[in-house]
């Protein structure tokens, strides 16, 4: 590695670590107003709004008004290598497990499964045909049906690796993720209240729906707990299958789509790199809880879980935060409007399909939280 | 956005999503064990 290549990365790094110090700033202020702002605003017209006011929604609008400064001052491309959306919310879930006993994950994992199975083949299969009707290219289709109909941003980067996407097609996707799950985290709260639906209805509609993982916790968490753990538990679900819809996508694309000689055969092995690894530190983490509740006993153990559902909220702000500060318009007005027509019809889709699936399998569905 | 080139970009992206996967949730899980375990106590988390 040449002099400047090393200068040049160590720079890189430096803006990362300036990225993340901006998050862990405006996160600790989003904590600062989440826990003080109802008591300072007791008694005010602000007052009864601001006990109403969940933590994402703090975090979000910071996120928003930082990512609008940052940009002013012509920084924010530098100091996004910090803005760690996915490993935030993804250790974030992880503690969340600690949360959920694990009777409660194996009981409604059928139902998510079934959700997560027939909601991402009739999504999947929606926008890829609406995608090749427009003539869009095949692996921009791949591309966002993958990402509407399994979990945003994450499936658009198994998506992009099985069908050997460009980056800026993987950027643009990411992009429409993001703008689309941004308004989601409040329109879908507010139908869940217009609705009338029960709390884990509203939950597995809310993770059959919002695309990013990120967006489908604050979604959750501001309906309520019980509604954030089958969120939860119906987007792992999802999320646990994006290696097996990757590997389909690599042997579709490796012998249809770009059939060559040399194709390479695509391997079980991808199916273990594809998978979401964080899926099986949520499910380590209820069963140690679960364990440990039942050696030391609820009323000793609660005080712990309690300090662990304190971290999980903080990464979840850090998450929420960056989410925020990611946010970017630029990209879908260089690409015309067929992807965002594709994208918003198949989010149309999701919306109405998961709404009668998640009102059909999780009616009376009670997590005990 | 028809050019169908493979793009390192893209397999950079990948890595960095395998291996933020691996971190989350060996972070996650050293975290749940040092608050059970006491080490982590409750005045420490703001």
């Amino acid at each position: 590695m040449s002099t400047t290549e090393q200068t040049g990365r160590r720079s890189g790094v430096g803006w990362a670590v300036g990225g993340v110090a901006v998050v862990v700033g405006l996160g600790a202020i989003v904590r600062y107003l989440e826990q003080n702002i109802p008591d300072l605003t007791e008694g005010t017209a602000f007052g009864e709004v601001a006990g109403a006011i969940e933590y994402p929604v703090y975090a979000i609008v910071l996120g928003l008004l930082g990512n609008v400064v940052l940009t002013q001052l012509g920084v924010r491309e530098k100091l996004a290598g910090g803005f760690r959306t996915e490993f935030f919310i993804k250790t974030g879930l992880v503690l969340l497990g600690a949360s959920i006993n694990f009777a409660v994950i194996v009981s409604a994992a059928g139902p998510a499964i079934v959700q997560a199975v027939v909601l991402i083949s009739v999504v999947f299969g929606f926008t890829w045909w609406l995608g090749g009707r427009l003539d869009l290219d095949d692996k921009l289709r791949a591309l966002l049906a993958s990402a509407v109909s399994i979990c945003g941003v994450s499936a658009a980067i198994a998506a992009a690796g099985a069908v050997q996407a460009k980056k800026e097609q993987l950027a643009y996707t990411a992009s429409m993720v993001i703008i689309f799950a941004l308004p989601s985290i409040f329109l879908l709260p507010a139908a869940v209240g217009w609705l009338g639906l029960e709390n884990p209805v509203a939950g597995a509609w809310i993770g059959g729906n919002i695309d990013t993982t990120a967006a489908v916790s604050a979604a959750g968490a501001i309906v309520g707990e019980e509604a954030l753990q089958i969120a939860t538990i119906v987007k792992t679900t999802q999320n646990a299958l994006l290696g097996v819809v990757a590997v389909a996508l690599t042997a579709y694309f490796a012998f249809s789509v770009e059939r060559t000689a040399d194709s390479a055969r695509p391997k079980a092995r991808e199916l273990w790199e594809r998978f979401p690894k964080f899926v099986l530190g949520f499910l380590a983490a209820s069963i140690i809880a679960t364990i440990y509740i039942g050696a030391v006993g609820s009323d000793v153990a609660r005080p712990y879980i309690s300090t662990v559902n304190d971290l999980r909220t903080i990464f979840l702000i850090l998450a929420f935060v960056s989410i925020g500060l990611e946010f970017r318009v630029a990209p879908l007005k260089d690409a015309g409007w067929r992807p965002v027509g594709v994208f918003a019809s198949a989010t149309a889709v999701n919306l109405l399909v998961g709404l009668g699936l998640a009102v059909l399998l999780f009616s009376g569905f009670s997590s005990g939280a | 956005m028809t050019d169908a080139t493979p793009d390192d970009g893209v397999r950079a992206q990948r890595r960095t999503a395998l291996n933020e996967d691996w971190l989350a949730t060996i972070v996650g899980l050293v975290i749940l064990a040092l608050v059970l375990t006491g080490v982590i106590p409750a005045w420490l988390v703001p």
